[in-house]
């Protein structure tokens, strides 16, 4: 039986992955600058990812793109079980919510009356 | 284990070129196909008798969670329905207390991790029609308190599981540079007898740091790292992994030519 184990790992695991993606504390015994590098290369990887999947928002956004996408990613980690394209969609809300990008024209069917 | 020669890895932006170059077996992302509707380029390279070799990127095997049986069997039937010899994964975790990291973390090298990694892997082993291959992977950070070297890690993970292993020269190559590994000593570690293939990629320094990139040339340090392992054994299969900012076919095969020199 490994349950005592996996109960210590998930601990150790979890404590990194929040510091790395979200606001956690970040974990005793790394080196700091390193816990930086990975948390910007994951950052970099998953905006790069959403940038691919949906051009049309890093074209409407320009140059706001990089530094809005990186307050959207920080305040919002990606949840285990969600798809990159859901990442994307769930930033594009996040935008025009804050009034960085225009609604979207045409109300699609699943959302009219929300 | 069979012979499979040089390849590179397919993927949907350099389709036809991966069906020009003159490769030996192409590598599949699993989580990017289904069983049930194989792209036209795969099932071309199949009835051309190309092995194709699915390797996944998700199961988090290095994670404290238990496998997800669904993706073990997503796995299983793409094993099947491309008829390939083993599939493969990675020694790493993605998923951790609610959150998904989006790229390969490598686990703590303790005793607890690898008892955890081990029940996994069984469990998916149980679950997979072929066996299962476990790859190295490029680490920017290193876990504190280790109890095992990485080499040791890796064949103590073998004995446990016979699982085989696909070692990735580039990301040996990453953490010998960004972390201090000792390449000769990784290679004396690990069975190589149960050398499944070998990963060979691009990479980037940026800032001091080693980035394994896929979207940049492979580096000489790198082909010297496979030329370290081609002294211990000749691997039966090296391939190229190239994700990003896709080159001329010229270029991909002057790295596949490359990567055959140093196996020659």
């Amino acid at each position: 039986m490994t349950q005592p184990q996996r109960e210590r790992l998930a601990a150790q695991q979890g404590e990194l992955l929040r510091a790395l993606l979200g606001d956690g504390e970040p974990p005793s015994g790394f080196d700091q600058e390193r816990l930086r590098v990975e948390a910007r290369a994951l950052l970099n990887k998953r905006r790069g990812i959403v940038a691919a999947l949906r051009p049309d928002l890093a074209d409407v956004l320009g140059d706001r793109f990089r530094p809005l996408f990186d307050s959207y990613a920080r305040a919002h980690p990606r949840q285990a079980g969600t798809r990159f394209r859901e990442d994307a969609a769930a930033f594009a809300d996040w935008a025009v919510a804050r009034g960085e990008l225009p609604a979207p024209r045409k109300q699609r069917w699943w959302r009219r009356g929300t | 284990m069979a012979a499979l020669g040089v390849g590179i890895g397919w993927r949907p932006e350099i389709d036809l070129t991966v069906e020009r170059l003159d490769v030996d077996f192409v590598e599949v992302v699993a989580e990017n196909l289904h069983a049930d509707r194989l792209p036209e380029s795969v099932r071309v390279l199949r009835e051309r008798g190309v092995p194709v070799l699915p390797h996944a990127v998700s199961l988090s095997l290095g994670g404290a969670d238990p496998v997800d049986a669904h993706r073990v069997a997503h796995l299983g039937a793409l094993a099947q329905a491309l008829d390939a010899p083993f599939v493969s994964d990675h020694v790493c975790f993605v998923r951790a207390g609610g959150l998904d990291s989006g790229h390969l973390m490598p686990v703590p090298r303790t005793r607890d991790a690898l008892d955890v990694l081990v029940a996994n892997v069984k469990a998916a082993q149980a679950d997979l029609p072929v066996p299962l291959a476990l790859e190295n992977v490029a680490a920017l950070l290193e876990w504190p308190d280790a109890e095992l070297s990485e080499g040791r890690f890796l064949a103590e993970l073998v004995e446990r599981t016979d699982c085989l292993l696909l070692v990735d020269v580039a990301n040996l190559y990453a953490n010998a540079r960004n972390l201090g590994t000792d390449v000769g000593r990784f290679l004396d570690e690990i069975p190589l007898e149960r050398l499944a293939y070998v990963h060979v990629a691009g990479g980037q320094e940026h800032k001091g740091v080693y980035h394994d990139t896929h979207a940049h040339a492979v580096l000489p340090e790198v082909l010297d790292v496979l030329r370290q392992l081609r002294e211990r054994v000749d691997p039966p299969g090296v391939l190229l992994e190239r994700d990003d900012d896709y080159p001329s076919d010229a270029e991909l095969a002057g790295e596949l030519a490359a990567i055959r020199a140093v196996l020659a």
